[in-house]
């Protein structure tokens, strides 16, 4: 099943155009002061960073209106009896979806990743320790985030709808990443904030944005550091077993709600 | 066509329009005080609060709105009975849009003269208020039908609308510093101010969202091309 819905996604024209355009409008938009400008002498595991980090800003708008469906499309395409009488609970089988679908939605994240270490190899930095440093950048800073993402975005949709959750997930995004704290309390710079905050100022040595600032809930915001950014990775992971936990019994009432 | 047939149909499509036609500008406004609740909670001052109540009116509800929009035009599930009806379909679409937006507006017209009553508006003078919010609804809605006209995906027309939404966001400063780009800031109001040239700026983005519409219902003289056998 995890095959199957990984290859579901991947063929899913919508991902590759999406994630295409989202990565190319951000570095495009930062203008000078992006990726592509910084210091000759940096190293290639503080580019890397700046760059994952960079996608991390928007290529997840793109990773959770795709997955926003997946679930509830199930219903729609009168199929959920033929899947209920598969020989797994509802559990592992979202379990196993949702494991095939953060690995489709990897995919092309991690292909701009390599493609961004190529650009920066083939525009001048001639460290060949970039391509080792994208992927490693990749399952650091974008990765968990991912995960965390494809946890609600497949299974918030089974409570508030796919329309409504796409447009929560973007205010959420915002709110919950970028807004400044001393506009509003906020979980921006926080441990969970799956932009990916953490460990991207752990990998370049500098804060790329919020994270550790004064604000809401202070006990989430510990100075940067390589453990604060291990745990900001596993709390992610962590927290994105809730909706997953969740997902069995909500399956089941939606069934008995036929 | 009489006017009593006419009236029946746009009840139905208001109908047809479903729940998202009052809930999204209705939960925009909601998720808009229950953000101010917790500025207030954290301490935010009354400017603080004027200004989030703003932010509701031209960032939340046009998101909202648009993405409700999209869904009008993407999710009809029996397309193929439509177009197999001696109706127009363009016409059909426009009608749920319409609703959608309208119900915005009255939503948007009511929320703000409450705002007024209780002495928190910050915008422009009471009168221009429409132009906070009409703009940026109409330009979002534009975009994401046209979008979701020209590529039959709501993942595309939805990511886009959130890219473009975010990325103004982030860049609104640089945007409203541009002569050129400022009228297409959709939140000039509460980002920049109500500037020299505000109330042009505002129409110029109003007639890019009608430009817009405009460009969705040229494409769909071919109604056919919104027939798909599923999201791809």
């Amino acid at each position: 099943m995890i095959r199957y819905e990984f290859l579901m996604q991947i063929r899913k024209r919508s991902l590759w155009i999406t994630t295409a355009i989202l990565a190319v409008v951000m570095p495009l938009l930062q203008g000078n002061r992006g990726p592509s400008s910084l210091p000759d002498d940096m190293s290639a595991r503080a580019v890397m960073g700046t760059w994952a980090f960079l996608f991390s800003i928007l290529l997840p708008i793109g990773f959770g209106t795709v997955l926003a469906d997946r679930l509830v499309r199930d219903r729609r395409l009168g199929i959920v009896g033929l899947l209920d009488s598969l020989p797994v609970g509802p559990g592992a089988r979202v379990l196993r979806r949702y494991v095939g679908s953060v690995a489709a939605t990897a995919v092309p994240g991690l292909a701009i990743m390599m493609a961004a270490a190529v650009f920066e190899l083939a525009t001048g930095r001639h460290d060949p320790a970039l391509l080792l440093w994208a992927p490693i950048a990749f399952a650091l800073v974008m990765l968990p985030g991912l995960a965390f993402i494809a946890a609600f975005a497949l299974v918030a949709p089974l409570v508030v709808t796919a329309p409504l959750f796409r447009v929560l997930f973007v205010g959420y995004w915002f709110w919950g990443n970028m807004l400044p704290t001393n506009f509003l309390p906020s979980l921006t710079g926080s441990l969970i904030a799956p932009i990916g905050d953490y460990p991207a100022s752990w990998l370049t040595g500098e804060r790329m944005l919020w994270a550790g600032d004064d604000g809401w809930l202070g006990f989430l915001r510990p100075d940067v550091t390589g453990a604060t950014a291990a745990l900001s990775i596993a709390l992610l992971l962590l927290v994105a077993l809730v909706p997953l936990a969740a997902s069995g019994p909500l399956l089941a009432r939606r069934r008995v709600a036929g | 066509m009489s006017r009593q047939a006419r009236s029946e149909l746009w009840r139905h499509d208001f109908r047809r329009a479903g729940w998202a036609a009052w809930v999204a500008p209705l939960g925009a406004l909601v998720a808009t005080l229950a953000m101010t609740t917790l500025a207030v909670g954290g301490g935010a001052g009354r400017q603080q609060v004027r200004d989030l109540l703003l932010t509701g009116l031209e960032a939340i509800v046009p998101l909202a709105v648009a993405m409700a929009a999209v869904t009008a035009i993407a999710g009809d599930r029996s397309r193929e009975l439509q177009l197999s009806l001696p109706a127009n379909y363009v016409a059909t679409l426009g009608r749920r849009v319409g609703s959608l937006v309208g119900a915005a507006f009255a939503v948007c017209v009511v929320f703000s003269v409450g705002v007024l009553a209780a002495g928190c508006w910050s915008g422009p003078r009471f009168v221009a208020s429409p132009l906070v919010w009409a703009p940026p609804t109409i330009a979002l809605v534009g975009l994401g039908v046209f979008i979701a006209v020209l590529t039959r995906s709501v993942v595309l027309a939805t990511s886009g609308l959130a890219a473009l939404w975010l990325t103004q966001q982030i860049y609104a400063s640089a945007i409203g510093a541009v002569d050129w780009a400022r009228p297409f800031l959709l939140f000039q109001t509460t980002r920049v101010g109500v500037t020299d040239g505000w109330a042009l700026d505002r129409t110029l983005l109003a007639v890019v969202g009608v430009a817009l519409v405009a460009a969705a219902a040229a494409l769909l003289r071919r109604p056919d091309r919104l027939l798909t056998e599923e999201e791809a």
